[in-house]
């Protein structure tokens, strides 16, 4: 499907890039940004919706308040202190996040504010101890250029990274609080993304762009992608959770098909002017139920809670994304609410064990008529009542069209999402009033301006050290393109086998079930500083690579000795030629190569055996 | 305050703060509401709130700017509705100000006092399931601008509250000097015979995370609950929203700058711990309510303010003994070192505090001794220095912190005069001081 059919639906798709910052320390503290293992302690909290600017409660807020749940903590020795336990006002700004926000800002060409307005961002999910998220707009109105379209870059943020989650245990959620506070940018690209395949070159278009400027985490997490996207005849929806941006094409087609799927819906159901109805407590249907489901729940004191809807029939169990229906968007609701999901009539009633006089009495009791549907929840007393309430509005907006949601990804495979809150309103933001306004100068501007990530450029030279096409493209899409800056500034390295190691040869051990990702960047300039002196062959780096993925802390050097993997050279090779020739009795040099290599084949390096026999 | 440049700019278009204005260079384009200026921005950078939220500060020179439409009506926050539970008993919400008492304006950015105390009750509807909650809005001031002039009042107000049957009341106060001011309504109420809570937050109300909403509820608990007959503090007991203590009013004290958990008791352990669910867990002995009492409060709120609290420190210079004599102080609490020690021999003869205390004394000043230690008790007898201070007339407080002895001094002389205050200053009158102290009373 291309750009046109995507025009003809008023598709209207933006993205904000979060990426997390290498700095040394966090945005408003002197913490370590490298998440800690070393776990100090707990602290537990409970967090409420207050009223936002305009006097009301933010929708997402409230949303999170109804949750009702109860927040762990956990804090560490290096990586947490009094504010990031929201124990004590935030210190000053990490100048060093600035710099490289204002470098990004420049390379797009933003206007920067004269003097930053810290800002606090309600967030009541938890995920900040504090319940707000302080960031600060840093530059609007810039561009980019991707594949020769121009895309708008409203603004350019720099923030606080979110606590990460740990356990979820329904009505308590266990946060690590190591994560809060590392420095984030936030980009922002306008709505004129003209197709998913857009989308997806706009993210690696800016990933690139970020990688480009050293300062950036690597890893899994370390940069997210959202996605806002919408038709016409859809709602605002803001995808997020992608584990592989190289998916987000077919999540933002998926998303669109279900836009479409639930417009088609609601027309279906005004035409056939659907309605839903209230609440009812059914526990009395099944207090003899052998539908195993229900009966345990009842049996811990559990309510069931049913309402009915008109107009709905065979819709519920429609499809609106690959092994998603009507009715798994409504179980999201209740889920949401803290329930397991829902029971509705377009399933077979008897794979839940539900009899047909409880069926009847079910029908009865919510004054159903012929072609009616239900929707039931059995869940704990206070869950169930929220559950089939949230369940209800959800139903109910079935019938006027698509609700603005934000919707995590689900599945990888099929590229599907589900509901996971409202989407926030306009009202989550104050002035941050215990940190100083920060006044950005001309030295600083230009400063950035000379720092500024610049991909042609950068293109440029790799073509100059690599001389292949493909292989720039492919270190210019790689998360490792700052670790190949780093290592080609080592004297003497040899700048291409340094690319296909990291391209290669890390992708081949991946593949093998080595841990890759956990090689730590000074390992790897060790070892090739150890090819570079001639201490190893190439044939060893392959060897050591396995070693270090094996032992995060091994000692590069003692290594070398223990695996054997000294390289053997110059007198010493010519004395190892010199014994075979006599051991072998032979002169051939076809054979004496094969001799000696199957023998040191790690420990030398084969041109040099080809010289010394020519 | 904006400066010159964004003023006249202002001016020129006819705009005002709070207005909507659109400011334009090039094909740069902004809109959003012009916000006030406070003392940390540059008065010279126009504050615009775009319609995002963020706040924005831009040279005002580089742009035209354009008047789009005045100021939006404020909208008010929904009262909170007082329904009153006839199974419930009456409680007196008396609010003095501090950050429990506070609210951030939410497009400013600016903190400023509650004036509807309601407001809180919006944010913690709960609290009308413990009490029938009278609001009463007694002082709107930051707790570090408080003095013995609000004590009094505060004095007066409780036990207004309390002889017309209140059950208990509750004050929220700013959490600075609430262990002065517990500690002064501690002497105050004489008569007392119901629970008087002070409570506030470290983390102001208007965020989600604050301490206040916890504090709060735990506080009406006690005073709606408790068996308590005393004026205490009943803030986080922990930096965790599991439960807050309720610790004695002479015997507490601010012991951090910014954490929840700032209140500790000092040689003492909490009279109570309340859980966040309402149940209260009695910990320590603690003066009860008498059922069968019917007196009334009889508030003596007199207080002498020409007393002064006096460190000791290393190479301190003792004449500012004779500079309190000179200003006609009546009191003095020195806050000594360890069992209560000041420079007696040191290397400079004139820097010793001995004969200045001895003058000060003999002319009819009363003082006291303290220890800037905090934990623990002074003696007078241990050392020969301590012998040769308290023969010079310096009286020592026994385990009493260093503000408590203070406000106590200033209490007994502006009610009892000298002899009385020389004599009642080291015994024990509310529970602020003990014959004894446990081993278990150290860093709680």
């Amino acid at each position: 499907m291309d750009d046109d059919y995507y025009r003809k639906l008023g598709f209207r798709c933006g993205l904000e890039i979060h990426q997390r910052l290498d700095t040394a320390e966090k945005l408003f503290c002197s913490c370590s940004t490298e998440q800690d293992s070393a776990g100090i302690g707990k602290v537990y909290r409970m967090q409420r919706a207050v009223a936002g600017e305009l006097g009301t409660i933010d929708k997402a807020a409230r949303f999170e308040q109804g949750k009702g749940r109860r927040f762990e903590y956990n804090l560490y020795e290096d990586s947490t202190c009094l504010v990031d336990a929201d124990e004590e006002p935030p210190h000053g700004l990490n100048i060093e996040a600035l710099r490289v926000v204002l470098s990004l800002s420049s390379a797009m060409g933003m206007n920067v504010m004269g003097e930053i307005e810290p800002m606090r961002k309600n967030v009541v999910d938890g995920s900040d101890t504090s319940a707000f998220q302080r960031t600060m707009l840093i530059g609007f109105d810039g561009s980019i250029s991707v594949n020769g379209r121009k895309i708008g870059i409203p603004s350019i943020c720099l923030e606080e990274e979110s606590c990460g989650i740990g356990r979820n245990y329904g009505e308590e959620i266990e946060y690590n609080v190591d994560r809060l506070g590392i420095p984030l940018i936030e980009i922002a690209t306008s709505a004129e993304i003209s197709s998913p395949q857009m989308a997806k070159e706009v993210a690696l278009h800016i990933g690139m762009l970020l990688r480009l400027t050293g300062r950036v985490k690597r890893g899994l997490g370390t940069i997210r992608q959202d996605v806002n996207v919408s038709i016409a005849d859809g709602a605002r929806t803001e995808l997020k959770g992608f584990q592989d941006v190289s998916m987000l094409d077919r999540f933002v087609e998926n998303e669109v098909r279900r836009q479409r799927e639930l417009a088609d819906i609601a027309g279906l159901l005004k035409k056939a002017k659907a309605s839903v109805g209230k609440a009812v407590d059914v526990t009395g249907v099944f207090e003899d139920t052998k539908a195993e489901l229900v009966r345990k729940k009842l049996e811990r004191g559990g309510r069931a809670v049913a309402f009915s809807l008109t107009g709905f029939a065979g819709l519920l169990g429609r499809e609106v994304n690959p092994n998603r229906r009507l009715g798994s968007e409504i179980s999201d609701y209740a889920r949401a609410a803290g329930s397991g999901g829902i029971i509705h009539s377009d399933e077979d009633m008897a794979k839940y064990g539900i009899s047909k006089e409880e069926l009847a009495s079910l029908r009865r009791k919510l004054g159903m008529r012929d072609g009616d549907s239900f929707i039931l929840v059995a869940e704990k007393a206070g869950i169930a009542e929220r559950a089939a309430e949230m369940a209800r509005e959800r139903a109910q907006h079935a019938i006027e069209g698509v609700p603005k949601e934000t919707r995590v990804a689900v599945n990888d495979e099929s590229c599907t999402s589900r509901f996971t809150r409202p989407l926030p309103g306009g009202s989550r933001m104050y002035p941050e009033t215990d940190v100083r306004p920060i006044p950005v100068d001309k030295g600083m501007l230009d400063e950035a301006a000379k720092g500024a990530p610049d991909i042609g450029k950068e293109k440029k030279t790799l073509m100059s050290q690599l001389g292949d096409g493909n292989t720039v493209e492919l270190l210019m899409g790689s998360p490792r393109l700052p670790l190949y800056r780093a290592l080609s500034r080592t004297e003497g390295i040899d700048c291409r086998l340094v690319a296909n190691v990291l391209l290669q040869k890390f992708t081949e051990l991946a593949r093998n079930g080595y841990r890759m990702d956990g090689v730590e960047d000074s390992k790897l300039v060790e070892i090739f500083a150890a090819y570079s002196r001639g201490a190893i062959t190439k044939q060893a780096i392959d060897e050591l690579l396995k070693a270090v993925s094996r032992e995060g802390g091994l000692d590069i050097r003692s290594a070398i000795t223990a695996l054997g993997l000294q390289r053997i050279t110059g007198k010493e090779l010519s004395a190892l030629i010199s014994r075979f020739k006599r051991e072998n009795k032979t002169g051939d040099v076809g054979q004496l190569k094969k001799a000696v290599m199957s023998k040191h084949r790690l420990n030398i390096d084969g041109e040099e055996l080809n010289d010394l026999l020519a | 305050m904006y400066g010159k440049k964004v003023t006249s700019l202002l001016k020129s278009i006819n705009a005002d703060v709070m207005d909507r204005v659109r400011l334009s260079y090039g094909k740069v384009s902004l809109e959003g509401e012009v916000m006030p200026s406070t003392e940390a921005n540059d008065p010279d950078v126009l504050i615009v709130k775009l319609d995002s939220g963020y706040n924005i500060g831009i040279d005002p020179g580089r742009y035209k700017a354009e008047k789009l439409a005045s100021k939006p009506r404020e909208i008010e926050l929904p009262a909170a509705k007082l329904v009153r539970n006839k199974g419930l008993d009456d409680v007196s919400l008396i609010y003095t100000g501090g950050t429990i008492g506070s609210r951030v304006d939410y497009k400013t950015g600016a903190v400023h006092m509650l004036t509807k105390p309601e407001e809180l009750l919006y944010e913690v509807p709960e609290i009308s399931d413990i009490a029938n909650v009278s609001i009463i809005p007694l002082l709107s001031i930051m707790s570090e601008d408080m003095s013995y002039v609000e004590w009094s009042k505060m004095a007066e107000a409780a036990a207004k509250e309390l002889n017309g049957g209140a059950r208990g009341v509750v004050f929220t106060h700013g959490t600075d000097i609430m262990h002065y001011s517990s500690a002064a309504l501690s002497f105050m109420l004489r008569g007392l015979n119901a629970p008087v809570v002070f409570t506030g937050s470290q983390r102001s109300p208007d965020r989600g995370s604050s301490d206040a909403f916890m504090n709060l509820v735990c506080s009406l608990d006690v005073a709606a609950k408790s068996d308590i007959a005393e004026v205490g503090i009943c803030m986080h007991h922990t930096s965790s929203d599991t439960a807050c203590a309720f610790m004695r009013g002479t015997k507490v004290r601010k012991m951090h700058t910014s954490r929840r958990d700032t209140f500790r008791p000092i040689n003492d352990k909490p009279i109570a711990l309340i859980e966040h669910t309402g149940a209260i867990r009695y910990t320590s002995a603690y003066a009860k309510i008498d059922r069968e009492g019917g007196e009334r409060i009889k508030p003596l709120t007199g207080y002498d303010r020409k007393v002064a609290l006096v460190k000791v420190f290393p190479g301190s210079d003792p004449s500012i003994i004779d500079f309190y004599r000179e200003k006609g102080y009546n009191g003095l609490i020195l806050e000594g070192t360890g069992l209560g020690h000041m420079p007696v021999t040191p290397t400079r003869k004139e820097d010793s505090w001995l004969p200045l205390v001895r003058d000060a004394v003999e002319n009819g000043m009363v003082v006291g001794m303290a220890s800037q230690c905090l934990y623990g008790r002074v003696n007078a007898n241990v050392y020969r220095n301590l012998r040769l201070i308290s023969g010079a007339g310096a009286i020592y407080c026994e385990d009493m912190t260093p503000e408590t002895a203070l406000v106590k001094l200033g209490w007994l002389l502006g009610n009892y005069g000298k002899d009385e205050a020389r004599r009642m200053l080291n015994r024990n009158m509310v529970g602020e001081i003990k014959s004894r102290t446990g081993f278990d009373t150290f860093l709680v």
